[in-house]
């Protein structure tokens, strides 16, 4: 059984996923979506293909080294979510080996 | 060569190519088969002169065929007599027979063609030993050197083609026997060959050119000694010409440079090395190979389709639990002040927003007000509202904290009214997320109630219009309750309008330690219900009409007539255990009456107080004193009571209309809240006793109907009957510390 925080991850109906991207993408001040595989490659976006493509390049060299920072520091710690504040906007990444998720939000919109 | 006669030794043309340079003519050191072999292939001496001879010895010499099988190997340039040749070939033959390895074969003919003569006496003494020996090199050299002998060549040379035939075979035998036999090789240096010769020219010194060359001799002799300081010479660079240059390009791929040996690669490799899984390696691979082209192959298997891959990624669980966590953070960045002020920390100001006009003005007005008045006004700010699509036309009914996480909210939704009922929901909200619920029940009936249990804290005890009850588990994802009451023989037949979990600290009949669940309904009853077998109930009171006295004095026997009773039985609305004494209960019914009754009595009140004329909603006992109850009715008003006194201490009216709830604040001992139709009301027993001291209008249309204190916070939740469940937090409320009954 898988545990995310310490608490046991409940199956959750299939729907469910598309529901909650289209709540986050109403939710206020969200840019973006994207949705890019392990190899880089993106899934699912909202955003256009050109913008799609540049931030899933830069934004998983800057995950890899953001991940490599926080394993050299101590092997057995992992990298669970990177939030990059900007002065126009806000960029939360959730990775993970196998896809990453990329939010882009302008919270003071 | 064997099998080869001497006549095709003889016919077979002389190929130069295998002819080297040097002779390398000798004993050698080695079986006598391979000598055989070896000396022929390799070493062959040059000058055409010894060609013929060289030819025999040859093995493997190739003959050149052009296209219409015409022999065409190269004629040598030499040809010597075949006679002649005959003889030394004889004369090796016989050399072959004595023993004598090809190498003496080989030597004898070499030496024929220089020395024709002296391959007689040299192979004779060979013939004479069978084995060879290394003596016979010096031998052989000083046979160069002698004289010929042309008489005696004449004779050997017959003896030697008499022998021939006969050498045929000898031969065979001889390398059957012979083959372990040590050979010896000599190598020995060849000519020299001269490409440019240029003789110094001396001149006579009594030529006439003498005296010319003489000068010229000393002129170059003093010039090399001049040289190297002299003016005439000088040192001068040439410049060579540079060929154009022309660029040619060439594309390469992208090198990539991997720190490879980090830390946590080490650490990985080594923990899958121990642990026998496979090597992660492939993982720096792949994030190399990812960043440096994604066009490229990937060195691992990659499925060949694309379309499911994606998929299995978004229905992944990892997935789904990084997106539920990216919404809450992201609905903490826009509601990030709100949930400040919520947990009473200071807002941060987003640096980069841009400072807006509005609050200026507020501040302005606070200002003013600040002049005139010491302190600023209490009131009520709203922060932020929990609804969201599903709840929109639903009437909250009533909510509950969760006991153990006071950021879990359940949300009853269902109508009063008899009339517009529709079916309920239960909504599980967490403060993390005021935009969707994270748990959502829905129900036949509408909710009229529910509770959340100290002991079992993600169970959640539900009340319906329909007079069942249910438990829900809120932790799983399950949309059905865990326990229903429709199947018990004794379940309410109308509507629950409460239920509470109460913790008994002793029991009555040993059975009833820890939390048990206690429901109030319109059938006039209050049961208690536990779990044997299914969820049964007894019934720990039957609310029983009770005459007012009083008044039926007062109006006679016409009042008697008018009451006629449908029912013995008085719906009860509310009821509140004692915060001390789990024993007493105090129980309030639609007529108005306030019943305290006690858990070991189940025939009789202990009391009653009377007051209100109308149904009561809600009673509730004071956290901080013990003795005091407030009760809110539709009758307007709210009455404040203290136990042992039957007339209430205080009553509050402030508006015509029915107040819904009211709850004592968990905070201070002199303020509750009130709700009623159209606004919400904080009183402050302290501050005054006949106006509420902050009033909140509720916006057009919408009624409000329940109101929730938070537990650690300022703040108060209120619940409409759009379904809206508004934050408020409680500003300025100067409150006296202490309590005061009076």
């Amino acid at each position: 059984i898988a545990t995310f925080l310490g608490r046991k991850l409940q199956p959750r109906p299939q729907n469910e996923v598309e529901e909650t991207l289209k709540r986050i993408q109403g939710q206020k001040g969200v840019q973006g979506i994207i949705i890019v595989n392990a190899e880089g490659i993106p899934i699912k976006t909202t955003l256009d293909n050109s913008s799609t493509v540049q931030y899933a390049g830069l934004i998983h060299q800057l995950v890899m080294k953001a991940r490599s920072t926080v394993r050299d520091i101590d092997p057995q710690n992992d990298l669970t979510f990177l939030r990059v504040r900007s002065k126009k906007n806000e960029i939360m990444i959730a990775p993970d080996k196998d896809y990453f998720l990329i939010v882009i939000q302008n919270p003071s919109d | 060569p064997i099998g080869q006669t001497s006549d095709e030794l003889f016919s077979s043309q002389v190929h130069p190519v295998l002819f080297s340079a040097y002779k390398t003519v000798g004993f050698a050191e080695g079986r006598a088969g391979e000598g055989f072999v070896c000396i022929a292939g390799v070493r062959v001496a040059v000058v055409g002169s010894i060609s013929p001879v060289c030819r025999a010895i040859n093995i493997s010499l190739p003959q050149v065929f052009d296209e219409n099988g015409k022999d065409v190997t190269p004629q040598p340039l030499y040809q010597p007599d075949p006679a002649a040749v005959m003889s030394k070939h004889s004369k090796i033959f016989a050399s072959d027979t004595s023993g004598g390895t090809m190498s003496d074969f080989y030597s004898t003919a070499y030496q024929t063609t220089t020395n024709a003569s002296f391959a007689g006496p040299f192979t004779r003494s060979v013939f004479g030993s069978s084995t060879v020996s290394r003596g016979s090199q010096s031998t052989m050299e000083s046979m160069n050197e002698e004289i010929e002998d042309p008489s005696s060549k004449r004779d050997i040379s017959i003896s030697l083609s008499d022998v021939q035939v006969r050498r045929e075979e000898v031969k065979e035998l001889i390398k059957e026997e012979m083959l372990d036999d040590v050979v010896d090789r000599y190598l020995i240096e060849s000519e020299t060959l001269w490409l440019l010769h240029m003789p110094a020219v001396s001149v006579s010194v009594d030529s006439e050119e003498a005296v010319s060359v003489k000068e010229r001799n000393n002129l170059y002799m003093e010039l090399c000694k001049n040289r190297m300081g002299n003016d005439k010479y000088v040192e001068r660079s040439m410049q060579t010409f540079n060929g154009a240059p022309k660029t040619k390009e060439v594309q390469s791929e992208a090198i990539t440079m991997v720190d490879a040996a980090t830390t946590w690669d080490m650490y990985d490799s080594f923990r899958s090395a121990g642990l026998g899984e496979a090597a992660l390696s492939p993982d720096t691979d792949k994030a190399t190979s990812a960043s440096s082209s994604r066009i490229e192959m990937e060195p691992f298997v990659v499925p060949s389709e694309d379309e499911p891959d994606p998929e299995l990624v978004l229905q992944s669980e990892k997935f789904q639990q990084d997106l539920f966590v990216m919404e809450r953070i992201i609905l903490e960045n826009i509601y990030q002040p709100k949930l400040a002020a919520y947990r009473q920390l200071p807002t941060l100001e987003d640096p980069d927003s841009v400072p807006k006009v509005v609050p200026t003005v507020v501040s302005r007005r606070e200002e003013s007000s600040l002049d005139e008045e010491s302190t600023l006004t209490p009131a009520l700010e709203r922060l932020w509202s929990f609804s969201c699509e599903l709840t929109s036309g639903h009437n909250v009914s009533s909510m509950a904290w969760n006991k153990r996480n006071p950021d879990l909210l359940a949300v009853g939704y269902g109508q009063f009214d008899f009339k517009d009922q529709k079916s309920g929901l239960i909504c599980c909200w967490s403060l993390k997320n005021p935009t969707w619920p994270e748990r959502v029940f829905t129900c036949e009936s509408g909710v009229t109630t529910l509770d959340f249990s100290a002991s079992n804290a993600s169970q959640l005890a539900v009340g319906m219009h329909d007079g069942s009850i249910a438990t829900y588990n809120v932790e799983s994802r399950e949309k059905t309750p865990v326990i229903d009451s429709s199947d018990c023989a004794h379940k309410h037949t109308s509507p629950v309008w409460q239920v509470r979990w109460i913790d008994h600290e002793r029991g009555a009949s040993g059975e009833d330690k820890g939390e048990t669940l206690i429901s109030v309904s319109a059938d006039g009853r209050i049961s208690k219900w536990f779990l044997r077998k299914g969820l049964d109930c007894i019934d720990l009171m039957k609310l029983k009409r009770t005459r007012n006295e009083k008044a039926k004095k007062q109006v006679g026997d016409k009042e008697k007539k008018s009451e006629a009773l449908i029912s013995r039985q008085a719906p009860g609305l509310c009821f509140d255990f004692h915060p001390t004494d789990s024993n007493i209960y105090l129980a309030g019914t639609e007529e108005g009456h306030i019943h305290k009754c006690s858990c070991s009595y189940n025939e009789q009140f202990l009391e009653t107080y009377i007051a209100h004329k109308g149904p009561l909603y809600r009673i509730t006992w004071s956290p901080f004193c013990s003795d005091v109850f407030l009760s809110c009715s539709s009758d307007w008003t709210i009455q404040l009571w203290r136990q042992d006194l039957f007339t209430p201490v205080l009553g509050f009216t402030s508006t015509q209309s029915a107040v819904y709830d009211v709850m004592w604040s968990p905070k201070w001992a002199t303020v509750f809240g009130a709700v009623n139709e159209g606004r919400v009301e904080i009183w402050d027993l302290g501050a005054s006793i006949l106006d509420p001291t902050i009033v909140s209008l509720a916006s057009p249309g919408v009624k409000l109907t329940s109101l929730l204190f938070a537990t650690e916070t300022d703040c108060i939740l209120v619940g409409d009957s759009d379904g809206q469940v508004g934050v408020y937090q409680l500003k300025n409320l100067t409150v006296g510390e202490g309590t005061q009954v009076r």
